[in-house]
């Protein structure tokens, strides 16, 4: 037994941090890194020769499969309606020659199914394979004779082509391109305006909040109850909520603010570029601030009484005390709080796609919500996963930058 | 005199700032009784209807919002277990144990906060969908990503503040470092558990993209799922939505107080204000 | 390595239950309990994906389909109806190529998308077993889902934009006209003018112009399919400038449309045929006798949802069954005597209790409004373009951005 216990304490801090680290490890870095690695591909699922990761030239078989089906589909209906004689027996004769395609194609890839792996000389022959079967067609369709799927059939017959698939590793590109997407630029300014202003305003209405919520004073309770309500509502609820609010013509808030002249018309609000930020940033300040609070709170209760009782002996005054005690013992906790709050604002999605969707005109796209659309509405996933590293680098600049100014050690010794 | 003026100038801002915060509150809850042609348009903005109705609360009740509480409830449970327990042994390590790499854990832990959760969605949905692990509380796991870090490092910060004296002299008295951990710096740093413990379960509470993604099943929403289906293809039903937001919230409000009363006397019964 | 890591989550996860266990009863933590118990040992379970039906009509088609079927047993799972999330949710599945989903239902806008991902199973051989043609079902939902000389879907409903007018303010003549499809945007406008204000109304017309969808709905009847994008804009405009739409109609969806409507506020509004049966109800100040329809100037747009199969469904014959059932006359018929949705199989227009049911197919605002519709464009990359449409198009309506650079952007993002 003590031999067990002696081990455990040996080794005690990595028994300690194991269960994190698998954590972490499971559920955070290695999706993130499978993500991240689609940042150098032209990944995208909308184009059936992208929709993978390729470092080498493919061949899609099934879909080469289904398409000289189809191909045989729509002469079979060519044949029940052409008119010559002459032309039927040609639609006969291509029949055959395409079943030869197909098998050939087969052949030359060794029978293999799927998404066969094909090197350059297996990808020039099938190209000239493909080039035969698109002349054959163009041959039948050059007859003089009634036709009923022309269209079709040359659209199916495209999809040949499609079933190449080279290698779609393109290193850099995608951030080469990024560097030169305006949008992406905007996006992150209005992210980095956001963030900014909503994250300071949390900070310093925070800190307040918790400097009262820390007072003994009557009424305490409630004030950390209602304090809280906020936080507690869901933020795709919250957001909702406020779009009713800020509303044009319902909503009682945009009507509040024109009638006190803070806003010209009740329509301006969710209506102008500025208004409809302003109206975001208010509603993430309402909705974030008790986070900020509590995080602060919890620090606040940690800083022993008898400092300030032995300073007021030495008659400094609230505001002294708050300067050489409060903010300087504070600062693990105001660090902390910063890092997570500006992480979650740099990411900020579900307030500004429910309340404004971007709009108007795109003034109010955060970068998340851009890399967003580009990834699940658009499914360029690639382009997409390279904007969130990058976004991933700004944000982590910025963490950089508060360790760096607020001058915390977090890990004593 | 000065003083006096002064506490009433205080007393009022106080009292203005709970009505700001309250204020979309209670006008949501006002909303909830207001028929639904009542909602929009013109008798949008009175106080309340003339026509007040419960309908929108019998509606719920009748739909998928009290199975969905259930959900809420189990997997935010679940999740601020097992997140504070084991933020709580990585904290404490990080804070006072001599260990190789901390930096390096420290700086991987943020920096998986700087990723968006929608990048993660995909990776975790193709793993569960291959351990069948979709549509079940297995869903909690995940949740660390967004729960465990924040919990990390508010923990980080309490277990340094603990006085090293009082760890010392347990371990003058021979104890073990295990049973210095549970014995004597776990009850000093309760209002920090506590504190992350409330973070950890409004996070998993608030979640939203995992739980519509991996739990499909109706049987499996929590609660803002289940109110993000409170739509028709062209409309919202704003008088349920808005019942739904005063049914979440005021459980969650509930267990928010209790927790407080744990952090308010975990602080008197510690000895860390010396 | 890899089931090791397994082994520790299992025993993490039983760890965190047994703490659990002293609030929540155990068996709350099985992760599958109505599965194990529902599933019936002889019939294969079809997983169809359809987001909520406010009627009972997919009840319905599940009920009749599970009682005809020998083999196969639906199961409906109900998505949101929030259309970008379910989408997303879909393109999850379907991108890890699983085959949870046997059936989906998509937005007709969803499909070239889908079909050219490689997500969706050609359907011709599904036509042709059952002696149909591609002709028999509805024109635009066929369209919406024909991608490289393939069809890839079938209707469930079809869905399209048309006005909405007050039958009680507008004058005969004018009514004439509007059902006749005889009248420009500017005839609209000027109507629009000329009627706010009567019967207790305060806007003449209303639309959807938010940033979102609605809005590349919209300006593609505006822009009469994109043949005149300036023009159409510009027109769009003046509706925004003038007094006789509400002042944030540039926030409009389809919810605010049918308030101000039902609500007797505005005399004309452009909407789907859902808003008819909102009106049918009775629930609002505006009834059914009240209302009038009539085509748009330049034809409304084709919605609607259509059904496809997973390419990697494991069920692909059940899927087959399914989709020529509730696609099929008897799927299609119930959904339109039950549900009052426009049916996708033709036949069915002329068919006695289809017509009984739902009043607008043989009112003749309405049937000549089906002969003039529009669709949207049939790309892979849709979603991209109708987000530049969207932008762009609210950026200079909002006064946020000049008329040239918005038509040149969209008109370049349509090539």
């Amino acid at each position: 037994m003590k031999k067990i216990l002696k081990f455990f304490d040996r080794h005690l801090a990595y028994l300690m941090i194991t269960p994190a680290i698998i954590l972490i490890l499971l559920f955070s870095v290695l999706p993130i890194l499978e993500s991240m690695k689609y940042a150098f591909f032209d990944f995208q699922l909308n184009d059936q020769k992208k929709s993978g990761i390729y470092l080498h030239s493919n061949y899609n078989m099934p879909l080469s499969n289904e398409t000289f089906e189809y191909i045989d589909y729509y002469l079979q209906i060519e044949a029940s309606t052409v008119q010559k004689s002459d032309t039927s027996n040609y639609i006969a004769q291509i029949r055959e020659n395409m079943k030869q395609h197909q098998q050939a194609i087969k052949s030359l890839l060794n029978n293999q199914v799927g998404i066969v792996k094909a090197d350059k000389s297996d990808i020039d022959a099938i190209k000239d394979i493909n080039t035969n079967v698109h002349d054959l067609l163009n041959a039948l369709y050059a007859k003089d004779d009634v036709f009923y799927s022309e269209e079709d059939m040359l659209a199916v017959a495209s999809e040949l082509d499609t079933c190449i698939i080279n290698s779609n590793y393109i290193g850099f590109n995608n951030f080469k391109q990024i560097l030169k997407d305006p949008r992406v630029i905007y996006t992150l300014s209005i992210t980095l305006i956001f963030t900014a202003i909503s994250v300071f305003c949390e900070l310093v209405l925070g800190l307040i909040l918790a400097l009262i919520m820390n007072k003994a004073m009557t009424g305490r309770g409630l004030i950390r109850t209602v304090s809280l309500i906020p936080w507690a509502i869901p933020t795709s609820v919250a957001a909702l909520m406020w779009a009713y609010l800020y509303n044009g013509s319902s909503g009682i808030i945009a009507q509040v603010f024109s009638s006190m002249g803070i806003i010209n018309q009740a329509t301006d609000l969710m209506l102008t570029a500025r208004g409809a930020l302003s109206a975001i940033i208010a509603a993430d300040v309402w909705k974030t601030t008790p986070y900020m609070a509590l995080l602060l709170l919890a620090g606040l209760q940690v800083i022993p009484n008898s400092l300030y009782e032995s300073s007021s002996l030495d008659g400094a005054n609230k505001l002294k005390q708050f300067r050489h005690i409060t903010l300087p013992l504070l600062k693990p906790s105001i660090l902390v709080a910063l890092l997570f709050r500006t992480l979650d604002a740099f990411r900020v999605f579900d307030l500004i796609y429910v309340l404004t969707g971007g709009g108007p005109g795109g003034t109010t796209e955060s970068i998340s919500i851009y890399a967003y659309k580009v990834m699940f509405a658009q499914t360029r996933f690639g382009y997409g996963s390279a904007m969130v590293l990058i976004m991933a680098l700004a944000v982590g600049i910025i963490s950089y930058a508060y360790i760096k100014f607020l001058d915390v050690k977090l890990v004593g010794e | 005199m000065v003083n006096k003026k002064a506490e009433k100038l205080f007393v009022t801002a106080i009292v203005l700032y709970l009505l700001i915060i309250i204020f979309p509150f209670i006008w949501v809850g006002l909303t909830s009784l207001k028929p639904e042609s009542e909602i929009w348009g013109s008798e949008a903005l009175k106080i309340f209807s003339n026509n007040s109705t419960v309908e929108h609360y019998q509606e719920l009740f009748r739909g998928n919002i009290l199975n969905a509480l259930k959900n809420s409830f189990i997997i935010s449970s679940i999740t601020t277990i097992y997140v504070t327990l084991v933020a709580s042994c990585c904290a404490y390590a990080i804070a006072r144990l001599k260990f190789v790499g901390k930096n390096i854990l420290l700086a991987i832990i943020l920096a998986t906060s700087m990723f968006p959760q929608m990048i993660v969605v995909g990776p975790i949905y193709n793993v569960f969908v291959k351990l069948g692990w979709t549509n079940s509380y297995f869903i909690t796991l995940p949740y660390s990503m967004i729960t465990l870090p924040v919990a990390i490092f508010i923990l980080v910060t309490h277990f340094a503040k603990v006085p090293k004296e009082m760890e010392e002299s347990a371990k003058v008295d021979g104890a073990s470092a295990i049973r210095t951990f549970i014995k004597i710096i776990l009850p000093l740093a309760l209002p920090g558990i506590f504190t992350a413990a409330i973070i950890t379960f409004i996070g998993a509470w608030n979640e939203f993209l995992l739980s519509l993604t991996l739990n499909s099943n109706s049987a499996f929403h929590t609660a803002p799922v289940a109110i993000s289906f409170l739509r028709g293809q062209f409309t919202i039903f704003w008088g349920q939505v808005t019942a739904a937001t005063v049914i979440v919230t005021i459980p969650t409000l509930i267990i928010v107080i209790l927790f407080q009363k744990q952090i308010i006397s975990g602080l008197t019964s510690g000895a860390v204000k010396e | 390595m890899k089931k090791f890591l397994a082994m520790v989550l299992v025993v993490m996860m039983l760890f965190t239950v047994a703490c659990q266990g002293k609030q929540e009863t155990p068996a709350n933590t099985d992760p599958t309990p109505t599965e194990a118990a529902a599933t019936p040992v002889e019939k294969v379970t079809i997983k169809f994906a359809v987001q909520a039906d406010s009627t009972d009509a997919l009840n319905q088609i599940v009920a009749a389909f599970n009682n005809k079927s020998e083999k196969y047993k639906v199961e409906a799972v109900v998505m949101t109806n929030d259309s970008g999330n379910m989408h997303d949710q879909l393109m999850n599945s379907l991108a890890s190529k699983s085959g949870e989903y046997d059936v989906i239902s998509m937005d007709v806008v969803w499909a070239g998308e889908f079909a050219s991902a490689g997500y969706l199973e050609p359907l011709d051989t599904l036509i042709k077993d059952n002696n149909w043609l591609p002709t028999d079902f509805n024109a635009g939902s066929m369209a919406s889902g024909k991608y490289k000389g393939k069809n890839y879907v079938l209707p469930y409903f079809s869905d399209l934009g048309f006005l909405y007018y007050r039958k009680d303010i507008v004058s005969a003549d004018d009514a004439k006209k509007l059902e006749a499809g005889e009248y420009t945007w500017d005839d609209l406008l000027k109507m629009a003018e000329a009627y706010m204000g009567k019967n207790g109304t305060k806007y003449g017309h209303v639309y959807q112009s938010k940033q979102y969808e609605g809005l590349t709905c919209n300006l593609n009847e505006f822009t009469a399919n994109w043949s005149n994008i300036k023009g159409g804009l510009e027109t769009m405009k003046k509706f925004v400038a003038s007094k006789a739409t509400p002042e944030d109609i540039l926030t409009y969806t389809e919810g605010e449309t049918h308030n101000a409507f039902l609500n007797g506020e505005t005399v004309f509004a452009r909407n789907w045929p859902y808003m008819n049966g909102m009106a049918a109800s009775g629930e609002y100040s505006v009834k059914a006798e009240q209302l009038g329809y009539a085509p748009l100037p330049n034809g409304g747009t084709v919605g609607g949802w259509i059904l496809g199969m997973n390419a990697n469904s494991a069920n692909k014959e059940g899927a087959n069954e399914f989709l020529a059932f509730i696609s099929g006359p008897e799927g299609q018929k119930i959904n339109a005597t039950v549900g009052s949705y426009m049916p996708g199989f033709n036949a069915l227009l002329q068919d006695k209790d289809v017509l009984a049911a739902n009043a607008l197919l043989t009112n003749p605002g309405f049937q000549k409004a089906l002969t003039m519709t529009i669709a949207r464009p049939v790309v892979p990359n849709y979603s991209e373009v109708s987000d530049t449409i969207q932008i762009k198009g609210h950026e200079y309506l909002s006064n946020n951005g000049k008329i040239d650079d918005a038509a040149k952007a969209i008109s370049d993002k349509l090539q």
